[in-house]
Protein backbone atom coordinates (compact mmCIF):
# COMPACT_ATOMS: atom_id res chain seq x y z
CA UNK A 1 0.00 0.00 0.00
CA UNK A 2 1.25 3.32 -0.71
CA UNK A 3 0.26 6.50 1.27
CA UNK A 4 1.17 9.66 -0.13
CA UNK A 5 1.11 12.98 2.18
CA UNK A 6 0.91 16.08 0.55
CA UNK A 7 4.08 18.48 1.43
CA UNK A 8 3.12 21.70 -0.39
CA UNK A 9 3.10 24.83 0.76
CA UNK A 10 -0.45 24.65 2.15
CA UNK A 11 -0.28 21.70 3.65
CA UNK A 12 2.75 22.28 5.04
CA UNK A 13 1.68 25.23 7.25
CA UNK A 14 -1.67 22.79 8.23
CA UNK A 15 0.83 20.48 9.71
CA UNK A 16 2.15 17.88 6.89
CA UNK A 17 5.36 17.57 8.63
CA UNK A 18 3.67 16.31 12.28
CA UNK A 19 1.36 14.03 9.84
CA UNK A 20 4.07 12.30 8.21
CA UNK A 21 6.24 12.38 11.77
CA UNK A 22 3.25 10.38 13.24
CA UNK A 23 2.41 7.94 10.51
CA UNK A 24 5.90 7.40 10.17
CA UNK A 25 6.37 6.57 13.80
CA UNK A 26 3.29 4.41 13.73
CA UNK A 27 4.27 2.39 10.71
CA UNK A 28 7.37 1.69 12.75
CA UNK A 29 5.03 0.66 15.81
CA UNK A 30 3.45 -1.65 13.89
CA UNK A 31 6.04 -3.35 11.95
CA UNK A 32 4.41 -2.48 8.92
CA UNK A 33 8.00 -1.19 7.25
CA UNK A 34 7.68 -3.11 4.49
CA UNK A 35 4.25 -2.73 3.45
CA UNK A 36 2.95 0.42 3.70
CA UNK A 37 5.57 3.09 1.66
CA UNK A 38 5.28 6.54 2.81
CA UNK A 39 5.85 9.16 0.43
CA UNK A 40 5.59 12.85 -0.51
CA UNK A 41 4.23 14.86 -3.04
CA UNK A 42 4.06 18.52 -3.93
CA UNK A 43 0.72 19.95 -3.86
CA UNK A 44 -2.56 17.87 -4.94
CA UNK A 45 -4.17 20.95 -5.88
CA UNK A 46 -7.20 20.35 -2.70
CA UNK A 47 -5.45 22.61 -0.62
CA UNK A 48 -8.91 23.68 1.15
CA UNK A 49 -9.13 20.22 2.73
CA UNK A 50 -5.12 19.90 3.88
CA UNK A 51 -3.67 18.14 4.92
CA UNK A 52 -4.28 16.20 1.74
CA UNK A 53 -3.03 12.27 2.12
CA UNK A 54 -3.81 10.12 -0.38
CA UNK A 55 -3.90 5.92 -0.13
CA UNK A 56 -3.09 4.47 -3.13
CA UNK A 57 -5.91 6.44 -5.34
CA UNK A 58 -8.53 7.41 -3.02
CA UNK A 59 -7.77 10.86 -1.43
CA UNK A 60 -8.18 11.83 2.30
CA UNK A 61 -8.44 15.12 4.72
CA UNK A 62 -6.23 14.48 7.80
CA UNK A 63 -5.05 16.88 10.52
CA UNK A 64 -1.84 16.26 12.88
CA UNK A 65 -4.79 15.38 15.66
CA UNK A 66 -6.35 12.86 13.49
CA UNK A 67 -3.53 11.21 12.33
CA UNK A 68 -3.47 8.30 14.38
CA UNK A 69 -7.39 7.68 14.00
CA UNK A 70 -6.52 7.93 10.29
CA UNK A 71 -4.24 5.15 10.90
CA UNK A 72 -6.22 3.04 12.72
CA UNK A 73 -9.21 3.42 10.36
CA UNK A 74 -8.38 3.65 6.91
CA UNK A 75 -4.97 1.86 6.89
CA UNK A 76 -4.75 -0.77 9.41
CA UNK A 77 -7.88 -2.33 8.46
CA UNK A 78 -7.31 -2.20 4.56
CA UNK A 79 -4.05 -4.24 5.21
CA UNK B 1 35.83 40.43 -20.54
CA UNK B 2 37.32 37.20 -19.07
CA UNK B 3 35.62 34.66 -17.20
CA UNK B 4 36.60 36.52 -13.85
CA UNK B 5 35.18 38.94 -12.01
CA UNK B 6 34.90 40.86 -8.24
CA UNK B 7 33.19 39.67 -5.39
CA UNK B 8 33.45 42.16 -2.84
CA UNK B 9 32.96 41.93 0.79
CA UNK B 10 33.42 44.95 3.68
CA UNK B 11 32.26 45.66 7.29
CA UNK B 12 33.37 48.11 9.92
CA UNK B 13 33.30 48.04 13.43
CA UNK B 14 32.79 51.61 15.60
CA UNK B 15 35.30 52.43 18.02
CA UNK B 16 34.03 51.02 21.47
CA UNK B 17 31.43 53.28 22.88
CA UNK B 18 31.58 55.68 19.16
CA UNK B 19 28.24 56.51 17.40
CA UNK B 20 30.28 56.90 14.17
CA UNK B 21 32.75 55.57 12.45
CA UNK B 22 35.87 57.36 11.29
CA UNK B 23 36.32 54.54 8.29
CA UNK B 24 34.56 54.71 5.17
CA UNK B 25 34.43 52.44 2.18
CA UNK B 26 32.95 53.37 -1.20
CA UNK B 27 32.86 51.42 -4.40
CA UNK B 28 32.06 52.32 -7.77
CA UNK B 29 31.54 49.84 -10.62
CA UNK B 30 31.22 51.08 -14.26
CA UNK B 31 31.54 49.12 -17.38
CA UNK B 32 35.07 47.97 -17.37
CA UNK B 33 36.19 49.02 -13.54
CA UNK B 34 35.40 48.21 -10.36
CA UNK B 35 36.82 50.33 -7.83
CA UNK B 36 37.02 50.31 -4.08
CA UNK B 37 38.57 52.97 -1.53
CA UNK B 38 38.82 52.73 1.91
CA UNK B 39 39.45 55.58 3.69
CA UNK B 40 40.59 56.32 7.50
CA UNK B 41 40.11 59.60 9.01
CA UNK B 42 42.29 61.12 12.04
CA UNK B 43 40.83 60.78 15.21
CA UNK B 44 37.19 59.19 15.41
CA UNK B 45 34.00 59.82 15.93
CA UNK B 46 32.16 63.05 13.87
CA UNK B 47 35.55 64.38 12.82
CA UNK B 48 37.02 61.16 11.26
CA UNK B 49 33.80 60.17 9.66
CA UNK B 50 33.75 63.25 7.75
CA UNK B 51 37.39 63.22 6.98
CA UNK B 52 37.11 59.27 5.35
CA UNK B 53 33.50 60.08 4.23
CA UNK B 54 34.51 62.99 1.53
CA UNK B 55 37.72 61.18 0.96
CA UNK B 56 36.68 58.31 0.21
CA UNK B 57 34.01 59.92 -1.90
CA UNK B 58 36.37 62.00 -3.85
CA UNK B 59 38.43 59.91 -4.88
CA UNK B 60 36.22 56.92 -5.87
CA UNK B 61 33.77 59.59 -7.98
CA UNK B 62 37.27 60.77 -9.93
CA UNK B 63 38.59 57.74 -10.15
CA UNK B 64 35.85 56.47 -11.92
CA UNK B 65 35.81 58.87 -13.99
CA UNK B 66 39.00 58.05 -15.65
CA UNK B 67 40.68 61.24 -13.91
CA UNK B 68 44.56 60.71 -13.34
CA UNK B 69 45.50 59.90 -9.71
CA UNK B 70 47.79 62.85 -8.78
CA UNK B 71 44.72 64.78 -9.98
CA UNK B 72 42.46 62.76 -7.42
CA UNK B 73 45.52 63.10 -4.48
CA UNK B 74 45.86 66.72 -4.81
CA UNK B 75 41.75 67.60 -4.77
CA UNK B 76 41.46 65.47 -1.65
CA UNK B 77 44.47 67.16 -0.18
CA UNK B 78 43.30 70.41 -0.87
CA UNK B 79 39.61 69.84 -0.42
CA UNK B 80 39.99 68.18 3.39
CA UNK B 81 38.64 70.45 6.21
CA UNK B 82 41.66 71.27 8.91
CA UNK B 83 41.49 69.82 12.04
CA UNK B 84 41.56 72.52 14.88
CA UNK B 85 43.05 70.77 17.64
CA UNK B 86 46.09 68.97 15.33
CA UNK B 87 46.49 71.75 12.58
CA UNK B 88 46.56 68.84 10.16
CA UNK B 89 44.09 67.34 7.31
CA UNK B 90 44.68 63.94 7.40
CA UNK B 91 42.77 60.70 6.42
CA UNK B 92 44.72 57.68 4.78
CA UNK B 93 43.46 55.78 1.98
CA UNK B 94 43.51 52.50 0.33
CA UNK B 95 42.43 52.01 -3.59
CA UNK B 96 42.17 49.25 -5.11
CA UNK B 97 41.01 49.42 -8.86
CA UNK B 98 39.82 46.22 -10.92
CA UNK B 99 40.02 46.71 -14.46
CA UNK B 100 38.26 44.58 -17.27
CA UNK B 101 38.62 41.49 -14.51
CA UNK B 102 42.09 41.52 -16.23
CA UNK B 103 44.22 43.84 -13.57
CA UNK B 104 44.50 45.11 -10.48
CA UNK B 105 45.72 48.91 -9.79
CA UNK B 106 46.49 49.40 -6.05
CA UNK B 107 47.54 52.72 -4.80
CA UNK B 108 47.75 52.81 -0.54
CA UNK B 109 48.60 55.92 1.36
CA UNK B 110 49.66 55.43 4.51
CA UNK B 111 47.25 52.69 5.79
CA UNK B 112 48.43 49.22 6.58
CA UNK B 113 49.93 47.50 3.61
CA UNK B 114 46.82 45.73 0.85
CA UNK B 115 47.27 41.44 1.54
CA UNK B 116 47.62 39.03 -1.31
CA UNK B 117 46.75 35.59 -1.02
CA UNK B 118 47.13 33.93 -3.30
CA UNK B 119 47.32 29.74 -3.88
CA UNK B 120 46.79 29.48 -0.54
CA UNK B 121 49.45 31.73 0.44
CA UNK B 122 50.44 35.76 1.16
CA UNK B 123 52.43 37.14 -1.54
CA UNK B 124 54.66 40.19 -2.09
CA UNK B 125 54.09 42.14 -5.01
CA UNK B 126 55.86 44.86 -6.57
CA UNK B 127 55.31 48.53 -4.71
CA UNK B 128 56.54 51.92 -6.68
CA UNK B 129 56.95 54.51 -3.92
CA UNK B 130 55.36 58.11 -5.11
CA UNK B 131 55.72 61.43 -4.13
CA UNK B 132 52.46 63.86 -4.71
CA UNK B 133 52.32 67.09 -3.03
CA UNK B 134 54.48 65.99 -0.29
CA UNK B 135 52.64 62.91 0.15
CA UNK B 136 54.69 59.31 -0.05
CA UNK B 137 51.81 57.24 -2.28
CA UNK B 138 52.27 53.47 -3.15
CA UNK B 139 51.52 52.36 -6.44
CA UNK B 140 51.19 48.61 -7.40
CA UNK B 141 49.72 46.51 -10.52
CA UNK B 142 49.11 42.96 -10.40
CA UNK B 143 47.64 41.18 -13.10
CA UNK B 144 44.94 39.01 -11.89
CA UNK B 145 44.52 35.10 -11.43
CA UNK B 146 41.56 33.01 -10.40
CA UNK B 147 41.28 32.53 -6.63
CA UNK B 148 43.06 35.76 -5.72
CA UNK B 149 41.96 37.26 -2.53
CA UNK B 150 42.98 40.97 -1.70
CA UNK B 151 42.72 42.50 2.20
CA UNK B 152 42.68 45.98 2.40
CA UNK B 153 42.17 47.03 5.77
CA UNK B 154 42.35 50.18 8.48
CA UNK B 155 45.11 50.14 10.94
CA UNK B 156 42.46 49.46 13.70
CA UNK B 157 42.46 45.85 12.65
CA UNK B 158 47.05 45.39 12.67
CA UNK B 159 46.72 47.20 16.22
CA UNK B 160 43.90 44.85 17.58
CA UNK B 161 44.37 43.70 20.89
CA UNK B 162 47.03 46.09 21.59
CA UNK B 163 47.98 45.98 25.25
CA UNK B 164 45.00 43.44 26.00
CA UNK B 165 45.62 39.78 24.41
CA UNK B 166 48.78 41.01 22.52
CA UNK B 167 51.33 43.30 23.41
CA UNK B 168 52.05 44.91 20.23
CA UNK B 169 48.67 44.17 18.70
CA UNK B 170 48.60 41.79 15.59
CA UNK B 171 50.67 42.48 13.25
CA UNK B 172 50.22 42.28 9.05
CA UNK B 173 52.06 38.64 8.91
CA UNK B 174 50.11 37.32 11.77
CA UNK B 175 46.68 38.45 9.75
CA UNK B 176 48.44 36.81 6.24
CA UNK B 177 48.77 33.73 8.43
CA UNK B 178 45.55 33.19 9.50
CA UNK B 179 43.84 34.43 6.48
CA UNK B 180 46.00 32.03 4.50
CA UNK B 181 44.33 28.71 5.20
CA UNK B 182 40.68 30.17 4.74
CA UNK B 183 41.63 32.34 1.47
CA UNK B 184 41.73 28.41 -0.34
CA UNK B 185 38.06 27.70 0.84
CA UNK B 186 34.79 28.44 -1.20
CA UNK B 187 34.30 31.32 1.35
CA UNK B 188 32.86 34.18 -0.15
CA UNK B 189 34.29 37.74 -0.19
CA UNK B 190 31.73 38.76 2.67
CA UNK B 191 32.63 35.47 4.97
CA UNK B 192 36.43 36.06 4.71
CA UNK B 193 35.75 39.54 5.80
CA UNK B 194 33.48 38.77 8.56
CA UNK B 195 36.06 36.07 9.21
CA UNK B 196 38.65 38.66 9.94
CA UNK B 197 36.53 41.12 11.98
CA UNK B 198 35.56 38.39 14.39
CA UNK B 199 39.19 37.80 15.27
CA UNK B 200 39.71 41.27 15.43
CA UNK B 201 36.78 42.16 17.31
CA UNK B 202 37.94 39.06 19.64
CA UNK B 203 41.65 39.79 19.87
CA UNK B 204 39.93 43.60 21.29
CA UNK B 205 38.05 41.63 24.13
CA UNK B 206 34.78 42.66 21.96
CA UNK B 207 35.88 46.28 22.67
CA UNK B 208 38.00 48.17 19.54
CA UNK B 209 40.67 50.52 20.61
CA UNK B 210 39.74 52.38 17.28
CA UNK B 211 37.49 51.92 13.73
CA UNK B 212 38.05 48.77 12.54
CA UNK B 213 37.41 47.98 8.70
CA UNK B 214 38.19 45.51 6.56
CA UNK B 215 37.71 45.17 2.59
CA UNK B 216 38.08 41.76 1.14
CA UNK B 217 38.71 41.73 -2.67
CA UNK B 218 37.87 38.35 -3.87
CA UNK B 219 38.62 37.42 -7.62
CA UNK B 220 36.81 34.32 -8.97
CA UNK B 221 35.00 32.96 -11.85
CA UNK B 222 31.64 33.90 -13.03
CA UNK B 223 28.90 31.06 -12.17
CA UNK B 224 25.53 32.47 -13.50
CA UNK B 225 22.44 30.66 -12.18
CA UNK B 226 18.62 30.38 -12.74
CA UNK B 227 15.69 30.39 -10.51
CA UNK B 228 12.34 29.30 -12.03
CA UNK B 229 9.25 30.50 -9.28
CA UNK B 230 5.37 30.20 -10.22
CA UNK B 231 3.41 28.88 -13.32
CA UNK B 232 2.86 31.27 -15.90
CA UNK B 233 -0.30 34.02 -15.69
CA UNK B 234 -1.09 32.38 -19.30
CA UNK B 235 -0.88 28.25 -19.14
CA UNK B 236 -0.11 28.53 -22.82
CA UNK B 237 3.27 30.24 -21.80
CA UNK B 238 4.43 26.96 -19.84
CA UNK B 239 6.38 25.76 -22.69
CA UNK B 240 8.02 29.06 -24.15
CA UNK B 241 8.74 29.95 -20.04
CA UNK B 242 10.29 26.49 -19.54
CA UNK B 243 12.58 26.33 -22.94
CA UNK B 244 14.07 29.76 -22.16
CA UNK B 245 14.42 28.79 -18.76
CA UNK B 246 16.58 25.67 -19.58
CA UNK B 247 18.28 26.75 -22.35
CA UNK B 248 20.08 28.95 -19.96
CA UNK B 249 23.62 27.72 -19.06
CA UNK B 250 24.47 27.06 -15.50
CA UNK B 251 22.62 26.07 -12.36
CA UNK B 252 18.64 25.71 -12.48
CA UNK B 253 16.50 25.84 -9.06
CA UNK B 254 12.64 25.51 -9.21
CA UNK B 255 10.47 26.18 -6.50
CA UNK B 256 7.10 25.68 -5.85
CA UNK B 257 5.05 22.68 -6.13
CA UNK B 258 2.93 23.26 -9.30
CA UNK B 259 5.71 24.57 -11.06
CA UNK B 260 7.91 21.70 -10.17
CA UNK B 261 5.50 19.58 -11.75
CA UNK B 262 5.39 21.96 -14.95
CA UNK B 263 8.96 21.47 -15.05
CA UNK B 264 8.94 17.83 -14.85
CA UNK B 265 6.00 17.58 -17.76
CA UNK B 266 8.51 19.65 -19.62
CA UNK B 267 11.62 17.54 -19.30
CA UNK B 268 9.16 14.38 -18.82
CA UNK B 269 11.15 13.26 -15.75
CA UNK B 270 9.01 12.12 -12.61
CA UNK B 271 9.34 14.51 -9.47
CA UNK B 272 10.53 12.65 -6.72
CA UNK B 273 9.53 14.05 -2.90
CA UNK B 274 11.55 13.57 -0.03
CA UNK B 275 10.16 13.15 3.03
CA UNK B 276 13.02 14.76 4.99
CA UNK B 277 12.41 17.46 7.12
CA UNK B 278 16.19 18.20 8.24
CA UNK B 279 14.54 21.78 9.12
CA UNK B 280 10.76 21.49 10.74
CA UNK B 281 9.85 25.15 9.21
CA UNK B 282 10.76 24.38 5.91
CA UNK B 283 9.22 21.88 4.08
CA UNK B 284 11.30 18.84 1.84
CA UNK B 285 12.64 19.53 -1.44
CA UNK B 286 12.09 16.84 -4.18
CA UNK B 287 14.40 15.59 -7.17
CA UNK B 288 13.77 15.94 -10.66
CA UNK B 289 16.31 14.65 -13.22
CA UNK B 290 17.85 17.54 -15.19
CA UNK B 291 16.94 20.00 -12.33
CA UNK B 292 19.52 20.99 -10.01
CA UNK B 293 17.59 21.81 -6.99
CA UNK B 294 13.68 21.63 -6.78
CA UNK B 295 11.94 22.94 -2.98
CA UNK B 296 8.62 24.34 -2.66
CA UNK B 297 8.15 27.86 -3.14
CA UNK B 298 6.65 30.43 -0.71
CA UNK B 299 7.63 29.21 2.49
CA UNK B 300 10.88 28.41 1.49
CA UNK B 301 11.60 31.61 -0.50
CA UNK B 302 10.29 33.43 3.01
CA UNK B 303 13.17 32.07 4.24
CA UNK B 304 15.62 32.97 1.85
CA UNK B 305 15.00 36.64 2.01
CA UNK B 306 15.59 36.50 5.88
CA UNK B 307 18.58 34.48 5.22
CA UNK B 308 19.61 37.42 2.74
CA UNK B 309 19.23 40.09 4.91
CA UNK B 310 20.20 38.98 7.44
CA UNK B 311 24.01 38.05 5.59
CA UNK B 312 23.92 41.91 4.02
CA UNK B 313 23.29 42.67 8.06
CA UNK B 314 25.66 41.05 10.63
CA UNK B 315 25.55 38.46 8.70
CA UNK B 316 24.79 35.96 12.11
CA UNK B 317 22.82 33.32 10.84
CA UNK B 318 25.52 32.40 8.64
CA UNK B 319 25.92 29.17 10.68
CA UNK B 320 22.74 28.01 10.33
CA UNK B 321 22.43 28.45 6.87
CA UNK B 322 25.77 27.34 5.55
CA UNK B 323 25.25 23.63 6.25
CA UNK B 324 22.10 23.48 6.27
CA UNK B 325 20.29 20.48 3.89
CA UNK B 326 16.96 21.69 3.84
CA UNK B 327 15.77 23.97 0.70
CA UNK B 328 15.70 27.48 2.10
CA UNK B 329 19.23 26.64 3.23
CA UNK B 330 20.49 24.88 -0.13
CA UNK B 331 19.12 28.14 -2.31
CA UNK B 332 20.98 30.74 -0.31
CA UNK B 333 24.58 28.27 -0.55
CA UNK B 334 23.79 28.26 -4.09
CA UNK B 335 22.56 32.24 -4.71
CA UNK B 336 24.60 34.00 -2.05
CA UNK B 337 27.79 31.89 -2.76
CA UNK B 338 28.10 30.12 -5.50
CA UNK B 339 26.38 32.60 -8.14
CA UNK B 340 27.40 35.78 -9.70
CA UNK B 341 24.80 35.99 -12.22
CA UNK B 342 21.57 35.47 -11.14
CA UNK B 343 18.17 34.75 -13.60
CA UNK B 344 14.68 34.80 -11.93
CA UNK B 345 12.16 33.32 -13.64
CA UNK B 346 9.22 34.65 -11.90
CA UNK B 347 5.55 33.22 -13.20
CA UNK B 348 2.15 35.48 -12.19
CA UNK B 349 -0.23 32.86 -11.90
CA UNK B 350 -2.21 33.19 -8.82
CA UNK B 351 -2.80 30.09 -6.80
CA UNK B 352 -6.51 29.71 -6.02
CA UNK B 353 -5.33 27.73 -2.82
CA UNK B 354 -3.73 30.29 -2.03
CA UNK B 355 -5.82 33.18 -1.68
CA UNK B 356 -7.40 32.05 1.26
CA UNK B 357 -7.61 34.46 4.03
CA UNK B 358 -6.54 31.96 6.57
CA UNK B 359 -3.13 31.39 5.02
CA UNK B 360 0.07 33.59 5.60
CA UNK B 361 0.50 33.43 1.99
CA UNK B 362 -0.85 35.30 -1.24
CA UNK B 363 0.06 36.00 -4.50
CA UNK B 364 1.29 39.68 -3.31
CA UNK B 365 3.34 38.30 -0.77
CA UNK B 366 4.90 35.77 -3.51
CA UNK B 367 5.74 38.84 -5.44
CA UNK B 368 7.30 41.24 -2.89
CA UNK B 369 9.49 38.42 -1.73
CA UNK B 370 10.54 38.03 -5.59
CA UNK B 371 11.67 42.24 -5.22
CA UNK B 372 13.01 42.08 -2.32
CA UNK B 373 15.62 39.16 -2.70
CA UNK B 374 16.71 40.70 -5.76
CA UNK B 375 17.33 43.52 -4.16
CA UNK B 376 19.16 42.03 -1.80
CA UNK B 377 21.15 40.08 -4.14
CA UNK B 378 22.32 43.25 -5.86
CA UNK B 379 23.09 44.94 -2.93
CA UNK B 380 25.89 41.27 -2.47
CA UNK B 381 27.51 42.95 -5.68
CA UNK B 382 25.85 40.06 -8.30
CA UNK B 383 24.35 40.61 -11.33
CA UNK B 384 20.30 40.01 -11.33
CA UNK B 385 17.88 39.97 -13.50
CA UNK B 386 13.95 39.37 -13.57
CA UNK B 387 12.04 37.95 -15.94
CA UNK B 388 8.00 37.94 -15.78
CA UNK B 389 6.01 35.30 -17.32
Amino acid sequence: MKVTVCIGSSCHLKGSRQVVETLHALIEEHQLTGRVELAGTFCMGNCQSGVCVRRDGELFSVTPETARHFFETEILPVL
Amino acid sequence: MNKLCADIGWRSMNKWGEELCGDHVEIVENDSATTVVLADGLGSGVKANILSTLTAKIISTMISQDMELEECVKTVISTLPVCAVRGVAYCTFTIIRITNSEEAEIIQYDNPQVILLRDGHGVDYPVTEMNIEGKTILRSRVKLREGDVFIAMSDGCIHAGVGMELNFGWERKDIVEFMEPMSVTDFTAKTLNTILLDECNRLYGGQPGDDTTACTVRIRERKPMNLLMGPPADRDDCNRMMSLFFAKGGKHIVCGGTTSSIAAEYLGKPVVPDLEFSDPEIPPTATIEGVDLVTEGVITMSHVLTYAQDYLADNALYTKWSYGQDGASRIAQLLFEEATDINFFVGRAINPAHQNPALPINFSIKMRIVDQLAECLEKMGKKVKVSYF
